[in-house]
């Protein structure tokens, strides 16, 4: 597995923690064998030397933040002779040579063990790793930025400001091989892969074989848009598809920890509402920050019985959601100690978790009380300031406003770019929840923000600007040849549905609901059905808002393909396939149900096995099968199919890679 | 069953177990799986004494002075001052001179020659008491809540060593329904957490069931089963996708398909079918659902199983939490858990496994008429206790007490007929010598595989140590 140089892989092998033991005595002996950097010298650099030394500190004019500022020692000289540790200065100090100059000057002694570690990597030549360096990576700027869309260029495809922005900095970054791809090669998706992904990406379904065959015989220009515009109109399949992934974030769920003791509450019903209701974002956040009763759970956080972690009391959950869905921070190392992988500090977690306390919240460093308190302030104080006098509502809502407030351009960054990953399968900014993190098109999450901001906050209009772009619209890539480091965006990568998005499409296929919904939220609730089908009135596409799997309970189907158990703010499902997963397709229960009920349905129509395989591929795949496709279900349905010969097709035809993925 | 080769992984070595992990083990690790970090410290290997290991778990809080720290026996009768009862049993003798159990344990006092026994394990200071959350602490060695998703020992360990045999699961839990009281407490830590979905259990909530984890779903004969999976393969190479070219997503799919059919229609998933298991030696397990378990356990470690976790389930104010009753009730659990767990270490080094699998015996804190939590910090009561005794439902270990309790080792490298740890003869009964807390008794199980306590596993660009903060130090002692 690839070594990330980078200050944050260093910070792993020590222990924030973790205070070492002290141990005197003259210079140990080197250690008797060859010393890896990574493993054995960062940690005693990161821990004992970097506070001090490193991230563009140089006490005593001494920095270590690369090899060659290690080499260039300070004020009191070179620190290492190469190759004669017994003669180099660093280990004379570490070593505690001499009583009045130990190193380090705080916190604990270095042991033999370590000094004998630097010793044999001082004597074996500083091995350093290429291209490491202590310089934090800088934060990303909190203003939004203007980006002038470019004019088109001659012979462009697109007039979508996306299309317009990769285009110009494709060829303004000079030849890419891949990058004049999104001119020319690959193509867009063809219709048909174009009106599933864009389907099971804006309401989580797949198509039903009547709008399948509406959008492909539709000869318009215009019917791509046509149709993004339709299913965002479908305000309650969106809001259901959409349920999920706020749910993850949010980690609202319909049961879990801490409901037992009322340490918990589901914002389900004014979430529901809010994504039907297509809620301006700016509006979503200040009411999950500044609640209604409705959706209190979120800041409420999940309060077990009995004493709690001090990084872990509500305040400071608080505080770690917030910046982590809003603002793609993470809090979570800082609400410990400073942290050592950004700019982060203890008072900063604790400056924000306090807006959200009842009483004065001493500062508690590694689970110790400090006796000092964190003026009350937002992470960017500049944004605006928080009366630490005024009561908890009125000081809840200073932040909510200060948190949306049009100077910060992060709020808009961060969802933008949450957005597009869900829809392309990586973001701008990678991972979604660090946002410091450079995204690999600047102008391009800057555009989207701004665009957002200037729409009112309307999630939609960022979706269907992303959705209508030429980007979206290329044909899908190989999701395991992108590496995190160097990336290309060549198109949509490979995505797996969701466990929800599969279920809901076995549901689509076999006409039979899956379970019982958990909660019936009153936005979903519909009196008609949606995407009925009329070719088929014995098989009903049971697909209503309110019985979709999003509002069921997690079960081990569910859990098996990915739903997240919510008792972390998660952003991002796991992408691979496991062999529990598998079991659980190959001989659970509930999807063997699911599919003996359909199959049995199914039986019933009586077709000729031609006209039911037809059906079945149109309904699971969207397509008609190949004639090879259909000779090998004839051969296993026989000339007079069985409940249990459809049900075997279905099952096979459900744990194909083309039913399973989004191309 | 054929034994599996148990030497390939000894000293563990990466390129054998890339050789024989699943694919879809694999495209996990490509994935960017939570990488590995190892301290300095740990380069030198640590040479195992366990590749199996097996939890029993005593889930409910299971007194150790009813148990395996037998007290001075006060025999009920009517008017009895309920501070004046330690033990409600008798003491018996065991194998080892310096060891007495309570009375209900012969067979176990039979074999406690084999073990170790340590009676001041110190359950965490976690304030009013919830079984659950006491139960996710000793699983993960973190208490909930968690800013990460905390893995549970089984996972930390299908992660760390892989399968002995790629044919079954690296970690199955067995004998604990979700669907009770507490449930959703439960499901919070019977997972992988961070580690991934790859790494968690494979459940089997009822042991008596065991097969149908690894048969075909209900009403499918194995042919056509086989037929199916035939069919779907043929489907997969027509499918217009697969003649694009393949796509890692797709690999993936197909790998994990091809994984759980491989285990499905291996020969070592006739170790799930209890009903190959001869009469006789069924009888002598079955004792219920936690009995069959440690079967099944040994069943299981038998064809390369590395983790098993056996529970005699957790159930709200049911089996070991005994709220009242606790004496009759204790006779009933003694009874349960006697007979399979003393076989269970007798048929193990029969075969000659027991010095290759190591048996923990634990439960999340003990009991105690008196004290609820620890005695210098007692927390909200959840019981009544009478002053005075007048009927025989007041008569046992009702409050949850934290300052000691017993875990039982056999096996794996533990020292034979060793006792660790030591309680106070007079209430309270807590440690008094040789206190053991989760994360030294993790370190001691992590040693015993060959782990470092120190391995931490990055998420989120920081470390998570496999024993909270990396402090966890095994009991030297207690190997052998």
């Amino acid at each position: 597995m690839r070594i990330i140089a980078t200050l944050a892989s260093l910070v792993l092998i020590g222990n924030p923690c973790v205070v070492g033991a002290a141990e005197a005595g003259k210079l140990p002996e080197p250690t008797g064998r060859q010393v890896d950097f990574h493993k054995d010298v960062l940690a005693i650099l990161a821990n004992s030397c970097a506070k001090c030394h490193a991230g563009g500190k140089q006490k005593g004019g001494f920095s270590i933040d690369t090899r060659e500022s290690l080499l260039k020692g300070g004020e009191s000289g070179p620190a290492v002779v190469v190759g004669k540790s017994e003669q180099s200065r660093l280990i004379e100090l570490v070593a505690g040579l001499e009583p009045d100059t130990i190193m380090p000057a705080q916190g604990p002694r270095l042991t033999a063990e370590q000094v004998g570690l630097l010793r044999a990597w001082i004597d074996q030549g500083l091995p350093w790793e290429q291209g490491f360096t202590f310089k934090k990576v800088p934060s990303a700027s909190l203003e939004p930025r203007r980006v002038t869309v470019p004019a088109p260029a001659a012979g462009s495809k697109s007039s979508n400001p996306i299309d317009l922005i990769l285009e110009s900095s494709l060829s303004s970054a000079g030849v890419k091989p891949a990058a004049t791809s999104l001119v020319d090669t690959p193509p867009v998706a063809s219709d048909r892969t174009y009106l599933r992904r864009v389907y099971l990406d804006l309401i989580g379904l797949v198509p039903s074989p009547d709008e399948a065959d509406a959008f492909l015989q539709d000869r318009s220009g215009d019917k791509r848009e046509k149709l993004v515009t339709r299913l965002l109109d479908d305000k309650q399949q969106y809001a259901a598809h959409w349920l999920t992934f706020w749910n993850d974030a949010l980690r609202n769920d319909y049961r879990g920890t801490g409901y037992i003791d009322g340490g918990r509450l589901q914002i389900t019903d004014w979430l529901a509402k809010s994504l039907a209701d297509n809620l301006p974002y700016d509006q979503f956040v200040r009411q999950l920050i500044n609640p209604t009763p409705e959706s209190a759970g979120f800041i409420k956080g999940i309060v077990w019985r009995g004493v709690v972690n001090s990084s872990q009391v509500p305040p400071v959950q608080a505080a770690q959601n917030i910046s982590q869905v809003f603002l793609g921070i993470n809090l979570k190392c800082a609400s410990c100690h400073d942290s050592f992988i950004s700019d982060w500090k203890l008072a900063d977690a604790y400056g924000l978790a306090s807006v959200f306390a009842d009483g004065p919240l001493e500062i508690h460093r590694c689970d110790q009380p400090t006796g000092k308190f964190a003026p009350m302030q937002f992470l960017f104080p500049q944004l605006g300031s928080i009366d630490a006098a005024a009561p908890k509502p009125q000081r809840l809502r200073q932040l909510a406003e200060v948190m949306t407030r049009s100077e910060n351009g992060r709020l808009a960054r961060t969802i933008v770019n949450r957005l597009w990953a869900r829809l392309l399968g990586r973001g701008l900014v990678d991972p979604v929840d660090e946002m410091d993190n450079p995204p690999w098109n600047a102008d391009l999450l800057d555009y989207l923000a701004g665009d957002l901001a200037d729409h009112g906050y309307n999630l939609k209009h960022t979706i269907s600007q992303i959705v209508g772009s030429r980007a979206y619209q290329l044909g899908s890539v190989d999701a395991g040849e992108n590496s995190r480091e160097d990336f290309v965006f060549r198109g949509p990568l490979v995505r797996r549905l969701s466990a929800e998005q599969f279920v809901d499409a076995v549901s689509s296929l076999t006409g039979i609901e899956y379970a019982p919904p958990a909660v019936k939220p009153a936005a979903l609730i519909t009196s008609g059905t949606s995407g009925s089908d009329e070719g088929s009135k014995a098989n009903p596409v049971v697909q209503r808002a309110s019985a979709r799997a999003s509002l069921v309970n997690a079960d081990p189907l569910l859990i098996a393909l990915g739903r997240s158990n919510r008792e972390q703010v998660v952003t991002e499902r796991p992408k691979t396939a496991t062999t529990l997963q598998a079991l659980e397709l190959t001989n659970g229960t509930p999807l063997s149900t699911l599919l003996e009920k359909g199959a049995k349905k199914w039986a019933e129509t009586a077709d000729e096995p031609a006209k039911l395989v037809e059906q079945i591929y149109r309904r699971a795949l969207s397509r008609t099968p190949s004639a090879a496709e259909r000779t090998l279900a004839l051969e296993l349905l026989g000339p007079r199919p069985t409940a249990e010969g459809i049900e075997d097709l279905m099952w096979a035809i459900v744990m194909l890679p083309e039913f399973q993925l989004i191309y | 069953m054929n034994a599996i080769d148990r030497t390939h992984r000894l000293p563990w070595n990466r390129r054998d177990f890339l050789r024989t992990a699943s694919a879809a083990t694999l495209s996990a690790l490509a994935a960017g799986d939570p990488r590995r970090i190892l301290a300095a410290e740990t380069e030198e290997k640590i040479r195992p004494t366990a590749d199996t290991v097996i939890v029993l778990w005593m889930g409910g809080g299971m007194a150790a002075t009813e148990t395996f720290d037998p007290k001075l026996y006060t025999p009920f009768e009517k008017g009895l001052e309920s501070n004046r009862v330690l033990s409600t049993f008798p003491s018996i003798d065991t194998s080892v001179d310096t060891i007495k159990f309570s009375q209900g344990l012969e067979r176990t006092a039979a074999v406690m020659n084999r073990g170790t026994l340590i009676r001041s394990y110190t359950a965490g200071d976690l304030g009013f008491i919830l079984h659950s959350r006491h139960q996710y602490h000793w699983h993960t060695g973190y208490a909930p809540p968690q800013t990460v998703a905390a893995p549970h020992i089984g996972s930390v360990i299908a992660r760390t060593l892989g399968p002995l045999n790629p044919a079954v699961p690296a970690f199955i839990d067995i004998g604990q329904r979700f669907d009770v009281g507490e449930g959703e407490e439960l499901k919070a830590f019977h997972q992988a957490g961070f580690l991934g979905g790859e790494y968690g259990p494979f459940l089997i909530p009822q042991a008596d069931q065991a097969m149908a984890s690894v048969r075909p779903p209900h009403g499918i004969s194995p042919d056509r089963f086989e037929n199916r999976y035939q069919f779907y393969k043929k489907l997969v190479a027509e499918s217009p996708v697969g003649q694009l070219g393949s796509d890692y997503q797709k690999e993936s799919l197909v790998r994990s398909l091809d994984n759980a059919h491989r285990l499905l229609s291996s020969p070592a998933a006739k170790a799930f079918d209890l009903s190959r298991e001869p009469r006789e030696s069924y009888d002598r397990y079955n004792t219920g659902q936690f009995g069959l378990g440690c079967l099944l356990a040994r069943r299981l470690a038998e064809v390369g199983a590395p983790f098993i976790e056996v529970t005699t389930e957790y159930i709200p104010f049911k089996n070991w939490d005994t709220h009242d009753n606790g004496h009759t009730r204790l006779t009933d659990l003694k009874a349960m858990i006697d007979p399979p767990l003393s076989q269970l270490v007798l048929d193990l080094e029969a075969r000659g496994l027991l010095n290759r699998t190591l048996i923990v015996l634990a439960s999340e804190f003990s009991r105690d008429m008196m004290t609820e939590g620890r005695p210098d910090q007692q927390v909200k009561d959840q019981v009544e206790v009478p002053n005075v005794i007048q009927e025989l439902k007041y008569y046992g270990m009702h409050r949850h007490f934290t300052a000691a309790g017993c875990v039982l080792l056999f096996g794996g490298g533990m020292k034979p007929g060793f006792l660790y740890g030591k309680t106070a003869d007079e209430r309270p009964c807590k440690t008094i010598e040789n206190r053991v807390v989760i994360e030294d008794l993790h370190a001691t199980i992590y040693r015993a595989l060959g782990i470092s306590p120190k391995l931490a596993y990055e998420i989120e660009r920081r470390p998570f140590y496999v024993t909270r903060d990396g402090l966890g130090k095994p009991i030297q002692e207690v190997f052998a």
